[in-house]
């Protein structure tokens, strides 16, 4: 049925990482949107892993040559560094925000200094 | 007589803020000034407002780029017509500030820049400063088709139009070459104005030593992007 005990190991892992994926967002320290590409990830890789039928189909599929392990390693590195250009973008935003805020910050701050001591600096 | 105010970027500079304050208020006493205080811990907001300078105080750094913002957005708010960034560590001399608001006040440009390079300077760079220059005027010129020698200096006067574009998209960590190439993409005319400058008289510079060899090339990479980035 297996292949190779790799392609065990890695589907067990990625059923393993779906759990753990799925205990994050339980506990709240995920948000959804980040738990839905986290298993849409780790349920292909699984999916790839136990089923051999469609792993052989999809290696053949892409040509790959490397074995049929490799297909599934080529799915988890796409899906890394996917997943790595979108927190990029997120960490942008976050910046971008933060930024903004400490300067909202700063003039408000000055605001309320100055109404609160209106006959000086102005 | 339009109103201008002094924007004077500050970290850590409560040595040599009393006196670039002092200079700018002997140099032009009909400006206002403001010191954005970028997150110091050697008390720089409390020096600046001793002096009974309106500050505008930063909780973490967000850089000179950032702290140039923010001047921004206070100069819009309060209705000022001009903004000049003057550095806090006394290497722009406010005698030029005459000469860098001539040409935005006479309506000749939108951004005039104090300008170590062209002629009448006493100023001599180190040649890997040189060299980036070189780089960066090149690309600037490339892009804009204008030759900006001093594409660091931060002694520069801007218009208001100026300033309310710089409170949205901003190049905040790039207040150089990529700023002027993303105000140029927009229409704003630069104009090179020569002045001399002073070394720093306390106080660490912005661009430490640390920064000195992979910021030139962020800065070339953000200089590319200004270039082809979308406005809206």
């Amino acid at each position: 049925m297996f292949l190779s005990r790799t392609q065990l190991i890695v589907a067990l892992g990625a059923v393993a990482l779906a759990l753990y994926v799925l205990d994050l967002v339980r506990r709240r320290r995920l948000s959804e949107e980040y738990s839905l590409l986290w298993v849409m990830a780790t349920s292909t890789i699984a999916l790839l892993g136990f089923c051999t039928p469609l792993l052989l189909w999809v290696t053949s599929l892409l040509g790959i040559v490397g074995g049929a392990a490799s297909t599934v390693f080529a799915f988890g590195l796409g899906f890394a560094l996917l997943m790595l250009l979108y927190l990029s973008t997120k960490i942008s935003r976050l910046a971008q925000q933060n930024h903004a805020l400490t300067q909202e910050l700063a003039l408000l701050r000055h605001d309320l200094d100055r109404a609160a001591r209106p006959r000086e600096g102005a | 007589m339009s109103r201008v105010l002094v924007i004077v970027p500050a970290h850590d500079e409560a040595e040599s803020l009393p006196r670039t304050l002092a200079e700018v208020r002997h140099a032009a006493p009909e400006v206002d000034l403001l010191v954005v205080d970028d997150g110091s811990h050697d008390g720089t907001a409390d020096v600046a407002r001793a002096l009974g300078v309106p500050v505008l105080r930063h909780p973490v750094n967000l850089g000179v780029g950032g702290a140039l913002q923010t001047g921004f957005r206070y100069a819009v708010r309060e209705g000022y017509d001009v903004g000049v960034q003057l550095d806090a560590d006394g290497q722009h001399d406010p005698r030029f500030l005459a000469a860098i608001l001539a040409p935005v006040a006479e309506g000749r440009c939108d951004v005039s820049i104090g300008s170590r390079y062209v002629t009448r300077s006493g100023y001599r760079a180190p040649l890997a400063r040189r060299a980036g220059m070189v780089i960066f005027s090149g690309l600037v010129r490339l892009a804009l088709g204008q030759r900006i020698a001093d594409t660091t200096s931060g002694f520069r006067a801007y218009t208001r139009p100026v300033m309310e574009v710089c409170q949205g998209e901003f190049p905040a960590d790039f207040p150089d070459a990529p700023l002027l190439i993303a105000l140029a993409r927009r229409g704003f005319r630069l104009l090179e104005v020569p002045v001399e400058m002073r070394e720093r008289t306390a106080g660490q510079s912005f661009y430490t030593l640390g920064k000195s060899l992979y910021y030139p090339y962020k800065n070339l990479v953000a200089s590319l992007m200004a270039w082809i980035q979308r406005s809206h």
